[in-house]
C-alpha cells in the first residue's frame, strides 16, 4: 500500500534528530586530532633520526626486521609476516617510492588500514545497535506497528536507513581524517604511486602482479572494502538490535564480538576453523596491501563470502523475528 | 501603539522560526539523501574496484627512477675536510652492538668518540648489522637498492664481518642462528679443521665484499674491524683458531692495501689476552669494555 | 471499492472479535473473546489489572497474533490484512509514546508518512482539535502527561479512523482532565467514530460507555448496556437517620429491601470508613428511595443523609461468578 520512501525519511529524520549521526562525527572530531598528534609525534622523532631521509628509515626498517627474524623467540607466522613485509620494503626502495610519505592523504590511508575492523565499524554500531531497540526502550514500537504498514516495511526501511548512514560515516571518516591530518602533513599526497598486487605464495611474495595506483584510487578501494565490512558489522548489530530489548544490551553483545575478532586475528594461526567467523575476516584492507591474512587459506573471496553469509544470516534472521514477533511490552 | 507593534513584529519572527523548525525535516531529508546515495555509489564502486584489483591484478611496468646512489668525489683527508660526517655500519653481529648491554655497540661508540674528538656534527645513518650474517649473507645485500643508498650516503662505513664464516656455530651462544649444532652449541665442540675448511671461500668473498664497497661509494671512509679469536682460552681451538683469525686479517689487509681510503682496524691483540675482561656472557661477542676499547681504536685509525 | 459492499453487509459493525484465543508459552492467558464494538458507540472493555484487557487490546492493533479467532475492523482481517485493516484504527496503547526527541508537530508528521493521504492541513486540524497549537513546535520531552496524552489522541485520529483505541485513557491525568477527556470522547463517538475504551474502573466506564464488555482470566463474562448490568446488580444505600433501632425495624418491613449486617463483607472498606458508626447498609432498587424516605419521616425518624452506592467492579465480578472471587 505505502511506499517505502517516507518511511526511509522517517528513519533518516529520527537518527539525525537523536543525534546519533552527531556523535559519530564528534568522536571522529575529538579522536582524528589524537592520532594524528601521535603520527606527528613519531614522524618528528624519526625524522630526526634519520635525518629526513626516508630510505634510511625503510632500510634500517628492512635490516631490524632481518635481525628479528633470526631470533629463535619470534614465532614462525611472525617470521612469514615479516619476511613477505621487508620484501614489500624492499620492492618501495627499489623504485624509489616512499611508502610512508607524511601527508594527509597517506595518513587517511595509514588511518583506514587502522580502522577498518574496529573503529570504523564501532561508529556504524552506535547508529546500528538502537535503531530498533531504541523505538522498543522508548515505547514507540507500539506506534511504529499499529500503522497500516506492513512490519518488514517498517524494517526494511530501517535497514535501508542504516546502509545510507553507514555510506555517510565511512566518507565521513575519509574526509575528516584528511582534513584534520591535512592540516598538520599538508593536503598533497592524491598522487603518490601505491603498490598493490602482492600476491603471497607461502612466505615468498610474487612481485609479477605488483602496479602501483595513485594514493587517490588506493584510498578509494580502502573505503569500497571498509563500506563493506563496517555494513555487515552494521547487519549485525542490526540484528542484535532486533533481538535484544535494550541498545546496551546490543551495544555491548557487538563490542565483545568485535574485540574477541582482534584477539583472535592476532593469535588464532593455529586454530584455523576461526577463519570461518565473521569478525577475523575484517581486514579486508590486508589484501589490498598485501599484508598475509592471519589464518592460511584466506583470500578476499573468502573473506567476502564468509562476510555475505553471516550479513544474509543476519538479514533473514531480523526479518523473520520481526515479523512474527509479538510485542509483549 | 508601541505595544502593538512589538507584538506583531514578534509574531513575524515567531513565525519564520516555525517555517524554519518546519522545514528542518525537509532540508536533512533532503541533504542526507542526496549525500547518502552518492556516497553508496562512490563506496560501491570503489569496493567493485578493490574486488578486481585483488583478484584479478595486471602487473605493470614501472616508470619509475632508481635511485642513484651519488658517490661524492671525496679525496683523502675527508674527515678533515667535512664539516658534517654521517657514519654507516654493515655486517653481523659485532656491527650491531650484540653483547653490550646499552646496545650501542662500536658503532654508537666511535661515532660519539669521533665528535668529541674532532668537535663536529657526527651521525650515524644506519646500523645495518643482522646477528649471525656471513660474508655470503653480506654480498647479495650490497646489491640491493637500499643498502646501496645508505652506503652511498655514509662518509665513513664501518664493517664488521666474517665471525661467522669462521666459527659458524659458535654464534649459537648468542641464541640467534639456527643450524646443526643447535642443542649443545658448546663451541668447545668445533673442530679445528672446519675452521680452516671454510678459509679460503670466504677470503674470497670478503675480498669482493670490500671491493664492491669501495665501488658503492668511491669517496668514503671504510673501516673493516678485524677479527679476533674468541677461543683463545679454549685448549683445542687455541692454535687453529689464531691461525685462521691471523690468515683471515691478512687476507683483508691485501684488498684494503690496495686502496687510500680503506683502514683495518685490529682486535686480535685487543681480545688475546683479556677475553674474560672484554667478552661478554656468551663468550663470543664483546661486552660493553671490549666494545669500547674496539670504538677506540677506531677513532684513532681515523684521527 | 469494495470496502463499502463489506461495510453494508456487516451493518454497522465496525470491529468484531470472534473467538480470540491466545497462549503465551504453556499458558493460555486469554480463553475466548468474542465482541462487536459499533459505528457512534463507546464501547468500555472493562477488568481488573491482569485479566487480559491489554493483551486483548494489543491483539486488536496486530501487535500480538492471537493464536485462534479472527478480529476483523470493517471487515478486514487486522491479522492477514493489516494493512488495509489498520487504516481504520486509531489507538494508543498503554502509555502515549512519542518521540521525545522531536517536536509534537514532527511527531504527527511522522505519523502522517506512515498513511496515505495525510496532509499539512489534517496535522494542524488534529492539532486544533486536541488544542495543542501553542506547544506544538516543542520538543515532547518538555511535555506534561496531559500534553503526552493529547498529543497520542492528536496521532491516533490523523488516519481519520473509523475505530479508536484508548488504552486506560485515564491513567495519570487530574479530574479536570479526566472530564474533558470523557467529554472528547463522547463528542467524537456522537460524530460517529466508534470508540473502544479500557479500564479497570467501573465508574469511569459507567459515565462514558454505551456498552460494556466485562473480562476477567482471560474470558468476556458478560457483554451488553452498561445500565443493564449495572441495574441488574441491586444498588446499595446507606442510611443515616436519628433513630437506629426503629429505622433499621422500619427499614426491614419493606418488601424488596434488604438490610446488611455485616457492610464490610461487600463494601469498600474506603465507604465504610466515610460512613458513620450507626449507618445503616442496606441492598435494594434506586426507585424505591423516596418512598421510604417518605414513611420514615411520617413515622417520626429524622433522616439525616442517604447515600447511594454503586457497586464496585469486584461486586459485579462476585455476581457474575457467583462468588468465585477474582484475583
Amino acid at each position: 500500500m505505502i511506499n517505502l520512501l517516507p518511511l526511509v525519511k522517517n528513519e533518516t529524520i529520527k537518527i539525525i534528530k537523536k543525534k546519533r549521526f552527531y556523535v559519530v562525527l564528534l568522536i571522529l572530531v575529538v579522536l582524528v586530532p589524537m592520532f594524528t598528534y601521535a603520527q606527528m609525534r613519531s614522524a618528528e622523532r624519526t625524522r630526526e633520526k634519520f635525518h629526513g631521509d626516508w630510505r634510511l628509515e625503510v632500510q634500517q626498517q628492512i635490516t631490524d626486521n632481518e635481525n628479528s627474524l633470526s631470533s629463535d623467540r619470534v614465532p614462525d607466522e611472525w617470521k612469514k609476516f615479516r619476511k613477505i613485509f621487508i620484501q614489500q620494503l624492499q620492492y618501495y626502495l627499489d623504485h624509489d617510492v616512499n611508502p610512508n610519505e607524511p601527508n594527509g592523504v597517506t595518513f587517511t590511508r595509514e588511518f583506514l588500514d587502522n580502522s577498518i575492523s574496529l573503529f570504523i565499524p564501532l561508529l556504524v554500531m552506535a547508529i546500528a545497535s538502537d535503531i530498533v531497540s531504541g523505538e522498543r526502550t522508548s515505547g514507540t514500537i507500539k506506534m511504529l506497528l499499529t500503522r497500516p504498514v506492513k512490519r518488514w516495511k517498517v524494517l526494511l526501511s530501517k535497514l535501508i536507513a542504516l546502509v545510507m548512514y553507514n555510506s555517510l560515516i565511512v566518507v565521513a571518516t575519509v574526509i575528516i581524517t584528511y582534513l584534520i591530518s591535512g592540516a598538520v602533513f599538508g593536503y598533497k599526497g592524491f598522487t603518490i604511486p601505491v603498490f598493490t598486487g602482492f600476491l603471497i605464495r607461502g612466505s615468498e611474495v610474487d612481485m609479477s602482479a605488483v602496479h602501483a595506483v595513485p594514493q587517490w584510487e588506493y584510498l578509494l578501494m580502502q573505503a569500497g572494502l571498509a563500506w563493506c565490512v563496517s555494513l555487515v558489522v552494521g547487519v549485525l548489530a542490526f540484528m542484535v538490535s532486533v533481538l535484544v530489548r535494550s541498545t546496551a544490551a546490543s551495544i555491548v553483545v557487538m563490542m565483545a564480538a568485535l574485540i574477541a575478532g582482534s584477539i583472535l586475528t592476532n593469535m588464532a594461526s593455529a586454530w584455523s576453523s576461526a577463519k570461518y567467523l565473521f569478525m577475523v575476516n575484517l581486514q579486508l584492507t590486508n589484501y589490498l596491501s598485501g599484508t598475509p591474512a592471519p589464518i592460511e587459506g584466506m583470500s578476499l573471496t573468502f573473506s567476502l563470502i564468509v562476510l555475505t553469509v553471516w550479513g544474509a544470516a543476519a538479514i533473514a534472521i531480523s526479518f523473520l523475528v520481526f515479523t512474527k514477533r509479538d510485542i509483549l511490552n | 501603539m508601541f505595544m502593538y507593534i512589538t507584538f506583531t513584529e514578534t509574531t513575524v519572527q515567531i513565525d519564520l522560526w516555525r517555517d524554519y523548525v518546519l522545514s528542518s525535516s525537509k532540508w536533512i531529508w533532503r541533504i542526507i539523501g542526496i549525500l547518502s546515495v552518492a556516497a553508496t555509489l562512490l563506496l560501491i564502486a570503489g569496493f567493485a574496484y578493490a574486488v578486481q584489483d585483488i583478484n584479478h591484478p595486471q602487473g605493470s611496468k614501472l616508470n619509475l627512477s632508481a635511485p642513484s646512489a651519488k658517490p661524492e668525489g671525496t679525496a683523502p683527508g675527508i674527515i678533515e675536510q667535512k664539516k658534517e660526517l654521517k657514519a654507516a655500519v654493515i655486517g653481523d653481529s659485532l656491527a650491531k652492538g650484540t653483547g653490550d648491554s646499552t646496545g650501542s655497540g662500536f658503532a654508537r661508540r666511535s661515532v660519539t668518540k669521533l665528535a668529541e674528538a674532532t668537535g663536529k656534527k657526527v651521525t650515524l645513518l644506519n646500523n645495518l648489522g643482522i646477528n649471525g650474517l656471513t660474508t655470503s649473507g653480506l654480498l647479495p645485500k650490497l646489491r640491493e637498492q637500499g643498502t646501496r643508498y645508505v652506503l652511498g650516503e655514509a662518509d665513513i662505513i664501518l664493517l664488521s664481518i666474517g665471525g661467522n664464516d669462521l666459527f659458524q656455530g659458535a654464534d649459537l651462544l648468542s641464541g640467534s642462528q639456527t643450524g646443526t649444532a643447535a642443542n649443545d652449541g658448546e663451541a668447545a665442540d668445533l673442530d679445528p679443521d672446519e675452521l680452516l675448511e671454510a678459509l679460503p671461500q670466504a677470503k674470497k668473498q670478503l675480498q669482493q665484499i670490500l671491493e664492491q664497497i669501495r665501488k658503492i661509494n668511491p669517496g668514503a671512509l671504510i673501516i673493516y674491524v678485524g677479527l679476533y679469536n674468541p677461543f683463545g682460552d679454549v685448549k683445542d681451538l687455541k692454535v687453529a683458531g689464531n691461525q685462521a683469525v691471523s690468515e683471515w686479517n691478512s687476507a683483508a689487509l691485501t684488498v684494503i692495501n690496495k686502496y687510500d681510503n680503506m683502514t683495518l682496524v685490529p682486535t686480535f691483540d685487543l681480545f688475546q689476552h683479556h677475553l674474560n675482561k672484554y667478552l661478554s656472557t656468551d663468550h663470543f661477542h664483546p661486552n660493553d669494555q671490549g666494545y669500547e676499547r674496539i670504538a677506540e681504536r677506531i677513532v684513532q685509525g681515523m684521527l | 471499492m469494495s470496502e463499502g459492499s463489506i461495510l453494508k453487509s456487516q451493518d454497522d459493525v465496525v470491529l468484531s472479535v470472534e473467538h480470540v484465543k491466545k497462549k503465551i508459552g504453556r499458558k493460555w492467558i486469554i480463553h475466548d473473546v468474542t465482541f462487536d464494538v459499533r459505528e457512534g458507540e463507546v464501547f468500555g472493555f472493562l477488568g481488573p489489572n491482569g485479566a487480559g484487557k491489554t493483551t486483548t487490546i494489543r491483539m486488536l492493533v496486530d501487535l500480538i497474533k492471537p493464536t485462534s479467532g479472527t478480529i476483523r475492523v470493517c471487515g478486514y482481517d487486522v491479522n492477514k490484512n493489516q494493512e488495509q485493516a489498520l487504516r481504520f484504527v486509531g489507538s494508543i496503547v498503554e502509555n502515549p509514546e512519542a518521540y521525545t526527541y522531536l517536536t509534537g508537530w514532527e511527531n504527527l508528521e511522522h505519523f502522517a508518512r506512515m498513511q496515505r493521504g495525510i496532509d499539512r492541513q489534517r496535522i494542524q486540524e488534529v492539532v486544533d482539535i486536541v488544542r495543542l497549537d501553542q506547544r506544538i513546535h516543542d520538543k515532547v520531552s518538555t511535555y506534561s502527561l496531559g500534553m503526552r496524552q493529547r498529543l497520542g489522541i492528536a496521532q491516533a485520529l490523523l488516519g481519520r479512523p473509523k475505530l479508536l483505541i484508548l488504552d486506560e485513557p485515564t491513567n495519570g491525568l487530574d479530574p479536570k482532565g479526566i472530564k474533558e477527556l470523557r467529554q472528547f470522547i463522547r463528542q467524537l463517538a456522537d460524530e460517529g467514530l466508534a470508540v473502544f475504551v479500557s479500564s479497570h474502573l467501573l465508574s469511569e466506564i459507567q459515565l462514558l460507555c454505551d456498552r460494556v464488555a466485562i473480562i476477567s482470566k482471560g474470558r468476556v463474562l458478560a457483554v451488553g448496556p452498561v445500565e443493564e448490568l449495572v441495574s441488574e446488580n441491586a444498588l446499595y444505600v446507606i442510611w443515616d437517620l436519628s433513630s437506629v433501632g426503629e429505622g433499621r425495624s422500619l427499614l426491614s418491613r419493606q418488601a424488596g429491601v434488604e438490610v446488611i449486617s455485616d457492610a464490610e463483607e461487600v463494601l469498600d472498606d474506603a465507604i465504610i470508613a466515610g460512613m458513620g458508626q450507626e449507618a445503616i447498609v442496606t441492598r435494594m432498587d434506586e426507585q424505591h428511595v423516596a418512598s421510604i424516605v417518605r414513611q420514615l419521616v411520617s413515622a417520626g425518624i429524622e433522616v439525616r443523609s442517604v447515600h447511594k452506592i454503586n457497586p464496585t467492579l469486584e461486586q459485579l465480578f462476585l455476581k457474575m461468578t457467583e462468588g468465585e472471587s477474582i484475583d
